[in-house]
């Protein structure tokens, strides 16, 4: 019975999808959609931090700034995009080791405090490294391409995003399919029992990190090219909780939770303001509108699915 | 079933495409302009002001038959500083509302997102609230600006400073972000002119509300006068705190200080501070007629004082109107950009500078001039400076 259910709910919600496409132009649907699916990368990383290994990450944000940086500069270097985003994510996981490594000593809200002094030092770092980064001045992103072909349209770059998201997500499914997923999902549980089993704590948060900081760091490379112009101020503490919301939003136990709270953090403030353009003038010019009926969703969403959206009723 | 639907989705989604050639944005009685504001981000203070001018501006074209014939209609997005959504909203300027051009678009990393494919969209990129180089070098026939980059303004006034005040020790206090560093190029530059350099330089991170150290330490160095690369609150507290030790130092702020708010948080305290104007505040009091009318019906129509923003915000719409009712009742793109190039624009009712573009030249004006806070309000004490 739950089967064509589900089926049915899925087919309404992509007629729905259709539809929003037909009103918006394809090319602004489109362009969403790259946007959501770089975030639902992004967010496989949290849900392997926050929702298998159960460690609250407050430096998400600074990953994907990594990983934002590596690309671009690679790119500027002359290294085919492509074979610059291992580099992104390589230098994501190498951040997601280093942020774990207070987890050796720390446990809990005192550990969450550690990962955003990370955050902090990371902006702070790519800042003052301005002969490198630009400092605070910004970065230009040259276009995502490989030779004469190069993802310049929101429909390639929603394609490239989407190519990635499906390879990222096969490689969660194996993780957390496998004997790590188990052992992360032990510790989450109870860490002493997971000890007692013969899984190593600060192994298990390690690899959680560094998985979760290789996919934020492959997001941040993505993103880097659909934003075309980095500065440190976009990655501040305030990405680190959108992503952290994103996770919470969408179900942080299930990897699905990533399509979702990406679907609500990058879509629903867009939907927001396509509504409001509805709204009688007097009321749709009122500052703040959309920050406030966004924070309204958010809240609705919470009470509505206390799990997250994909997560058990 | 499924199938038919998805063909008749995408006809509609291909039907503006198929509109054929006539200019986006332009129809026989409407020209839709969009701008990326902030209204609910860091900056959201200077949007809403912003907005309301293009409002009014738009608004009194259209009381008076619209600009031939043409009724004028402001797209206004909301991107919080977010260059992400930037992004889309420019998109959905593009696509959905097929917007004929972009005016005022706000803050760095916005313009700096969004510009890119607004130009190769062949919307004429006009006049944003970003102090980057990009937004008119090299020259591009779309990318148009009114505002010069800090260091510009900041070198002329360092210059006129020093030149008439004779001060032998400059200072610097600065936001340690890519503003502060600009007006320091600025600084030095203006001091280079007079043979001099920087006596002492302190920085403070983005909101920062104590600067006791940074101006014992500028005191320390007998700085004569200390300029201030701050915003509004930053100005208030580091004047505050050097009066408050009885260091009477002559300090001159960038144009991010010159606002009503600095003398109204600051009272006695900011009371003879030099400051940077792009344009001048509209005060009421002491206003010529004209000036007067247009702050009590700015007044009336969004229930607040207007204040410098206002005016930039009516300003850069001011000059999109004039542009398109030069270029006459066959608007294009292509039209409008050589009207703009061409444009002998008024004095305006505000006192604001005599904008000039040309075709090899789309940074219409490089200077502004000096105020000072007189009896609580800022009094313009030089002409524009170059």
């Amino acid at each position: 019975m739950r089967t064509p259910l589900r089926w049915v709910a899925w087919s309404a919600l992509a007629l729905a999808a259709l539809g929003v496409l037909a009103a918006m132009g394809p090319d602004y649907a489109l362009g969403q959609l790259a946007f959501v699916a770089t975030f639902a990368i992004a967010g496989l990383g949290v849900v392997l931090i926050v929702g298998q290994a159960g460690q609250i990450s407050l430096g998400q944000g600074a990953l994907m700034a990594l990983g934002a940086y590596a690309q671009c500069l690679l790119v500027r270097l002359g290294v085919p995009a492509p074979l610059a985003l291992p580099f992104a994510m390589a230098l994501g996981a190498g951040g997601g080791w280093l942020a774990s490594l207070p987890a050796r000593r720390l446990g809990g809200l005192y550990f969450a405090m550690s990962t955003l002094a990370f955050a902090l030092i990371i902006e702070e770092l790519l800042v003052r490294a301005d002969g490198l980064t630009g400092g605070a001045a910004g970065l230009a992103v040259p276009a995502f391409a490989v030779g004469p072909l190069a993802a310049d349209s929101a429909a390639r770059e929603a394609l490239v995003s989407l190519l990635v998201l499906a390879l990222a997500w096969l490689a969660c499914r194996h993780w957390v399919d496998s004997a790590l997923g188990r052992a992360w999902r032990a510790i989450r549980a109870d860490e002493a029992a997971a000890q007692s089993c013969a899984i190593d704590p600060a192994r298990a948060k390690t690899s959680a990190f560094v998985a979760g900081g290789a996919l934020s760091g492959l997001a941040g490379g993505l993103y880097a090219h659909w934003i075309g112009f980095l500065t440190p101020e976009q990655f501040g503490l305030m990405l680190s909780f959108e992503l952290l919301m994103l996770a919470f939003i969408g179900g942080a136990r299930h990897l699905a939770g990533a399509l979702w709270g990406a679907l609500v953090i990058v879509a629903i403030p867009q939907l927001i303001a396509l509504a409001r353009d509805l709204l009688p003038d007097a009321l749709a010019s009122t500052a703040g509108l959309e920050a406030l009926l966004f924070g309204g969703v958010l809240v609705a969403v919470v009470l509505w699915r206390p799990q997250g959206i994909a997560g058990q009723r | 079933m499924l199938h038919s639907r998805i063909l008749l989705a995408a006809a509609f989604a291909l039907l503006p495409l198929a509109a054929g050639a006539e200019t986006p944005g332009v129809s026989h009685d409407e020209i839709t302009v969009g701008s990326i504001q902030d209204l609910s981000g860091p900056i959201a203070m200077l949007g809403a002001p912003v907005r309301d001018g293009m409002l009014m501006r738009f608004e009194e074209a259209n009381a008076s038959g619209g600009v031939h014939g043409r009724r004028l209609r402001l797209v206004v997005e909301d991107a919080g500083y977010d260059p992400k959504r930037a992004v889309l909203a420019a998109r959905k300027l593009i696509q959905r509302d097929r917007v004929f051009a972009f005016l005022s678009n706000m803050g760095t990393p916005v313009v700096m997102a969004s510009m890119p494919m607004i130009v190769e969209a062949g919307r004429p990129h006009l006049f944003p609230f970003s102090p980057h180089e990009a937004t008119y070098l090299p020259l591009h026939p779309l990318k148009f600006q009114i505002y010069a980059p800090y260091q510009d303004y900041m070198a002329a006034a360092t210059d006129y400073m020093v030149k008439t005040h004779e001060y032998s020790r400059t200072c610097l206090l600065y936001q340690d972000d890519d503003y502060g560093l600009e007006v320091m190029k600025g600084v030095e530059a203006g001091l280079a002119r007079q043979g001099r350099r920087l006596t002492e330089r302190t920085s403070y991170k983005r909101g920062a509300t104590d600067f006791s150290s940074q101006i014992a330490r500028l005191r320390a160095a007998g700085c004569d006068l200390v300029v201030l690369a701050t915003v509004v609150r930053e100005t208030v507290a580091a004047m505050t705190e050097a009066r408050k030790l009885g260091w009477e130092v002559d300090m001159l702020v960038t144009a991010s200080g010159y606002s009503a708010q600095t003398h109204a948080l600051g009272g006695p305290a900011v009371e003879g501070l030099y400051g940077v104007s792009v344009l001048p505040h509209p005060y009421a009091e002491g206003a010529t007629p004209e000036l007067a009318a247009w702050v009590a019906r700015y007044r009336e129509r969004f229930g607040a004082a207007p204040n410098v923003w206002s005016v930039m915000g009516y300003t850069a719409a001011d000059l999109l109107v004039q542009a398109a009712q030069a270029a006459g009742p066959e608007l294009t793109v292509e039209g409008f950009r050589v009207a703009l190039e061409n444009l002998q624009i008024r004095p305006d009712i505000f006192g604001g500078p005599v904008y000039r573009f040309s075709a090899d030249d789309h940074l219409g004006n490089r200077s502004g001039r000096l105020a000072q806070i007189r009896n609580g309000r800022w009094q313009l004490i030089s002409d524009y400076l170059h």
